[in-house]
């Protein structure tokens, strides 16, 4: 009898909750300002006027399937077909995303977010883009500048060293970084651990952690740096940590949370995380395949 | 050997066969980053000269990486067949490619004295072709392979389904099956890239895409492209494949790199034999790519296109169903825009064919290269008139996991559209029966992904 | 870590007979080297499975609690176990026999007797979902992407569950089973359970205790006990048939495919036919025959849908609280070990659109009625009131995580000042972060325990084990009920 009690009392419950909740959504909510009206009037930008993503098939079989299949992925399915071609709503997305992809790559970093988190610029030796792509190894060195400015601004031997680089994608500190270093932050002050001087790194390789390591000789270094941009997202990030690093370090002594997007690994989590892996390593003093985590 | 040219009033010396080798490539970012490129036009073109010069025993007889260093140079060496070469041994690369060339080469002249040719001999011949003379080459070559059916016959364009899901889930992997099954792709394979490289989770997809094999009685084969020693592990367990994966490298210390040898592969071609799910003969998928042993640091100062045309030769050894190269995923480090994207796709798949092995290509790019879409239907067009076994079909090519831009389904119908190919037959019967392709065209209902639901 | 395996027993005490199981599940890793841990059960393995006992009672309806600890400290010798291996498990108490007075003073002792696990006290609704989970019915429903029912057969009642594509959306528990009507060799009823009166008055059935029952009486009304379960779960009359029903009444009709008996009377279907009242008695009860007219349904009468066998009968119900009772959490989590396990927390939801939750004032709003509620509903006191679910965020930046952290730890401290731990569980990947930031505004008063990746519903219990390896949670939710979907 007790447990029917229960139920009774567990349903009246939730009879009530949901009528609060209808409640509430039949409150009016606070208009927002009109301004973003006036500035999108006449022009509605595309990537934001068909953010659902929706089938193109006329007549499927099964419309409630298609839906379904739509919903358990990514991938551009459903999208129909002209002759053997792809609609031109499709078409057009594609060369969209491509186009965003392409702009992270040659994208530059909000300054207004560097100085957000007090981030001074040093930069590698790429030189420009095009040499960033074609020579990998020198963006994996700061130039002369960069190793003074570090020398002068940055404290030694610090507990754990945070880096933020461009990478392959700008976009992709711009999208995240707000999201993800606070969070970082959080997890290393709950777990008592102690931060250097951060900074950013333009035109920066993963690998040019190792020479700021032999730089700043911290104990642990995270580098969050833009991944190659895809064409769901061309904003997602990668965290690289490493005990010590230095010179001659392989990537098997790294430690990497990838994919950290909107969409993809939650950028706050990842951020906790990341702390939780940091504080880690200064435990078992490792990093990468040797890390038990 | 002659080591020495003039060109245009300048005399060039060679050091020797690896500098030739490489300085008689097509430019290449890889070979720039590796700093063994030609500097210009002129020195390219008298490397390409020394070259054409050189005797096939001139090449067998100062090996660029020694077997008794390498042990995938020892496959090669080893998979020679001494009596061809001795026959061919005192012609020039000049005469071998003209040889190829020839009226009087047809596929199976070719397929004989491709058994006397070295990795490093078809190399050679590829660096004195032009595209079209690459395209001219191989689409002479027909290797037909079975494993659940065949492919690779005269008049097929076979298509690997590669639905990847960023994170695996084996419903969103189905959802992007059946949209490629209804565009009629499918015939080579549908083969998985997995983001989580455990058994379970390798076993979890293939035991999925058998069911769906199973419940539509689809003429195809399944695989899941994790590491080999994944996919024992999960065969062993008795998930069911129809083939086993794995990425070659052109030497040891690079197919160390990807963690395997040439013992885990013999490993693995005897639990696939015994334990696969398919009719065989053929159970092998392999992958390469220009510029692997380089990014490894194991390519021995050898330029990138004869390291890939040594990957065809240790995966001759296994006699593949399909050798896939995924020519434009590397980056631009390697290959840095569509010229040299297309001219690697079109000298891997004539090398490949060149060494007896099923050709397919993945024609693609990543987003920081200089290459765009319009470059891989060009690519796409190309290798279709070239005869590749099979292309990759990934919806509107954008892969959601891998994060690079490949063919789509419907490229894939239109390459057999254009250029009058058909999908493989066993594979086309069933496309007519499910009602998809009739007469080799796509019905109203194809494109309809609700039909297998 | 790529793996690990935990032992999760289930034990089943219903109205005429007990059991238990032993099983092995095994979790791995579904996540690659590169993204934040995710772990799942991927394998779950029988390893021991006890007989078939007969529930020792005192007298006419009191369980024997003394004997059962008995029956279960042998088993778990026979097993091999110790109880300090048990990570998780369900006990189910089932049928009539979860009314009977004692059965909390039973659930206490099993806690005790059973290993420091989870233990589920469950209503008939979570039986019928473990049943039907044990009899294979909800993998079915997967395979063929469509409804399948289970009906689970006691001693004291029918749970029914309705799976849809491998999620239970329906239940209903009948008052059909073999030890509602009790008789001797001759056919001497000594029982009648006065849940079926009414229906037998309903269809102009009679039968009474101390009254002699024929052959031919008994067999009536096992097939128009039959029937009317059958035409209730199909919809096709539900006046009379509805009379059998315990509890709630469906709402719907729900299209079924595929349908399948499990329990001690879908184990009789299978008997050899009982010829006379000495065969139908040989339990006590009329068991048998009800079992045999259910064959006899099945084979002659047509109801719309695929008769199929279920992958366990009798052992259903344990195999199901054993094997399928456990999920876990998402793998990045806030927690403090040592105040784990937490047992049975009813559910508090915080259920906002998007809009809401990026509405301050909204938020501000709702977090307070939402606690309001739990006051009055739970009341204030030291222990944990309530688990608090968090639903409808989809992606929180920091901003907004600050926010809820704020509103939630704010709210928390004025209302349940004197409980020392807040639970919360989170829908979506973000424990870690709002344990984290929670944690650093409460400072220890009270303690945070935050979970994700568990979907509850109102009306919910929820209970979490010990961690494995650090940070995984294993985790029991107990459904009571369901809302009705097709």
């Amino acid at each position: 009898m007790e447990q029917q009690l229960d139920v009774l009392v567990d349903r009246v419950v939730a009879e009530l909750q949901k009528k609060l909740a209808e409640m509430g959504k039949q409150t009016p909510v606070q208009a927002e300002p009109a301004l973003v009206m006036q500035e999108s009037e006449d022009l509605i930008d595309t990537a934001e006027a068909e953010p659902e993503r929706t089938a193109h098939v006329p007549h499927p079989k099964w419309e409630a399937g298609l839906q379904e299949l739509l919903e358990s992925t990514p991938a551009r399915i459903g999208v129909w077909r002209t002759g053997v071609r792809p609609l031109t709503r499709t078409m057009l997305q594609l060369r969209r995303d491509h186009a965003a992809a392409v702009d992270a790559v040659y994208g530059e970093v909000d300054q207004a977010l560097l100085d957000e988190f007090s981030l001074f610029t040093v930069e590698t030796q790429y030189d420009n883009t095009e040499n960033y792509l074609k020579r990998p190894d020198m963006g994996r060195i700061l130039n002369e500048e960069g190793v003074r400015l570090l020398q002068e601004r940055c404290q030694m031997r610090p507990q754990v060293q945070i880096v933020v680089s461009d990478g392959l994608s700008a976009s992709a500190i711009d999208a995240n970084l707000r999201d993800v270093l606070p969070s970082l932050l959080d997890s290393l002050q709950s777990y008592g651990l102690s931060c250097g001087t951060p900074f950013f790194v333009k035109g920066g390789r993963v690998a040019s952690m190792d020479h700021i390591g032999e730089l700043l000789e911290p104990e642990v270094l995270v580098l969050l740096i833009g991944e190659r941009p895809g064409l769901v997202t061309a904003h997602s990030m990668s965290a690289y940590m490493c005990y010590r690093p230095r010179k001659g370090i392989v990537e098997s002594e790294r430690t990497v949370i990838s994919n950290i997007h909107a969409k993809g690994t939650s950028p706050i989590e990842a951020g906790a995380h990341i702390g939780t892996i940091l504080s880690k390593m200064l435990e078992q003093k490792a990093s990468g395949v040797k890390l038990v985590l | 050997m002659n080591l020495k040219t003039r060109v245009l009033g300048e005399t060039y010396q060679f050091r020797d066969l690896k500098e030739v080798f490489a300085k008689a490539n097509e430019e290449k970012s890889g070979d720039q980053l590796a700093g063994i490129a030609a500097g210009d036009s002129r020195e390219r073109v008298a490397a390409k000269q020394v070259l054409s010069d050189l005797t096939l025993s001139d090449i067998r007889n100062h090996p660029l990486l020694p077997a008794e260093n390498d042990e995938v140079s020892r496959v090669i060496e080893e998979g020679i067949n001494e009596k061809i070469f001795r026959e061919i041994q005192n012609w020039s690369v000049a005469e071998l490619r003209e040889y190829i060339l020839s009226h009087e080469a047809t596929d199976s002249e070719l397929k004989r004295i491709s058994r006397g040719l070295s990795s490093e001999m078809i190399a050679a011949s590829a660096k004195l072709m032009s595209n079209l003379d690459l395209i001219t080459a191989a689409a002479k070559i027909r290797n037909i392979t079975h494993c659940n059916i065949a492919i690779g016959q005269p008049g097929v364009l076979a298509a690997r389904v590669q639905p990847n899901h960023p994170a695996d889930h084996v419903q969103g992997i189905k959802a992007a099956i059946y949209e490629g099954l209804s565009y009629g792709s499918g015939d080579a394979v549908i083969g998985i890239n997995p983001v989580i490289d455990t058994a379970d989770s390798v076993k979890d997809i293939l035991l999925m895409t058998k069911e769906v094999m199973n419940k539509w009685d689809i003429p195809t084969q399944n695989c899941v492209l994790a590491h080999v020693t994944t996919q024992m592990r999960a065969i062993r367990q008795g998930a069911p494949a129809d083939m086993i994966f794995q990425s070659l490298a052109g030497s040891e210390d690079g197919n160390r790199a990807f963690g395997i040898d040439v013992a885990l592969l013999d490993e693995a071609d005897e639990l696939i034999r015994k334990e696969g799910t398919s009719t065989g003969p053929n159970y092998w998928y392999f992958e390469t790519g220009q510029g692997s042993e380089l990014s490894a640091e194991a390519h021995h100062g050898i330029d990138q296109l004869t390291m890939e045309s040594r990957c065809y030769g240790l995966a001759r050894k296994y006699n593949p169903f399909i050798v896939n190269t995924v020519v434009g995923f590397i980056g631009p480090e390697y290959l840095y825009d569509s010229r040299q994207v297309i001219r690697a796709g079109l000298e891997d798949h004539y090398m490949g064919k060149m060494h007896g092995l099923p050709m397919g290509c993945d024609v693609c790019y990543t987003n920081h290269m200089k290459v765009d879409q319009n470059d891989m239907d060009n690519l796409g067009i190309l290798l279709s008139a070239a005869g590749v076994n099979f292309v990759i079909g990934v919806a509107m090519a954008d892969d959601v996991m891998l994060n690079y831009q490949s063919t789509s389904f419907h490229d894939i119908a239109a390459f057999r559209e254009v250029m009058g190919l058909r999908p493989a037959p066993a594979f086309e019967k069933w496309l007519e029966k499910m009602g998809i392709m009739e007469n080799g065209k796509l019905t109203a209902i194809a494109g309809d992904p609700t039909i297998f639901m | 870590m790529e793996e690990q395996w935990i032992k999760s027993v289930g034990i089943d005490v219903g109205t005429s007979t007990t059991k238990m199981i032993v099983s092995r599940l095994r979790l791995g890793r579904m996540s690659s080297t590169f993204s934040l841990p995710r772990f799942q059960i991927v394998e779950r393995q029988l390893l021991y499975a006890s007989p078939v006992y007969t529930t020792p009672l005192i007298g006419f309806d009191e369980i024997d609690a003394e004997r059962i600890g008995a029956i279960l400290k042998d088993e778990y010798q026979k097993a091999g176990i110790s109880l300090s291996e048990i990570k998780s498990g369900a006990v189910i108490i089932t049928g009539e026999t979860a009314s009977k007075k004692n059965a909390q003073h039973i659930v206490h002792l099993l806690a005790e007797r059973s290993g420091d696990f989870v233990v589920a006290t469950a209503g008939a609704d979570l039986e019928g979902v473990l049943a039907g989970k044990g009899a294979g019915a909800q993998k079915r429903s997967q395979a063929i992407a469509g409804n399948v029912v289970n009906v689970d057969i006691g001693g004291g009642t029918a749970n029914a569950v309705f799976f849809y594509r491998g999620k239970a959306i329906a239940t209903v528990t009948f008052h059909v089973g073999g030890r509602l009507i009790r008789l001797d060799e001759r056919g001497a009823v000594s029982y009648v359970s006065p849940n079926i009166t009414s229906w037998l008055t309903a269809k102009g059935l009679s039968v009474r205790a101390g009254e002699t029952a024929t052959y031919a009486q008994l067999q009536e009304i096992a097939l128009q006990m039959s029937r009317s379960m059958l035409d209730y779960l199909s919809g096709r009359e539900r006046q009379i048939s509805g009379l059998l029903v315990s509890g709630q009444q469906m709402q719907e009709v729900i299209p079924v495919e595929e349908f399948s008996i499990s329990g001690g009377v879908g184990a009789l279907m299978h008997a050899d036919p009982v010829r006379d009242l000495t065969e139908v008695s040989r339990y006590g009860d009329f068991g048998p025959m009800l079992g045999q007219m259910l064959q006899q349904v099945r084979e002659r009468e047509t109801y719309p849908f695929r008769w199929i066998e279920p992958e366990q009968t009798v052992r259903a119900t344990v195999i199901g609280a054993g094997m399928q009772s456990t999920e876990i959490s998402g793998s990045t989590v806030h927690i403090k070990p040592e105040l784990l396990p937490i047992k049975n927390l009813p559910i508090l939801k915080l259920e906002l659109a998007r809009e809401e939750w990026e509405n301050p004032v909204r938020l501000h709003q709702e977090a307070t009625s939402v606690y309001e509620l739990g006051l009055r509903l739970f009341g204030s006191s030291t222990a944990i009131p309530f688990a608090l679910a968090l639903s409808g965020i989809g992606y929180c930046s920091y901003a907004l995580l600050q926010r809820i952290a704020q509103e939630l730890a704010d709210a928390y401290k004025r209302y349940f000042s004197e409980s020392k731990t807040m639970v919360v569980i989170c829908e979506t990947d973000m424990a870690k972060a709002l344990g984290q930031a929670l944690f650093l505004r409460c400072k220890g008063a009270p303690e945070i325990i935050c979970i994700d990746q568990v979907r509850v519903e109102y009306g919910d219990y929820i209970d979490l084990g010990e961690p494995i390896s650090g940070t995984i949670i294993p985790v029991v939710v107990k459904t009571l009920a369901f809302d009705e979907r097709a």
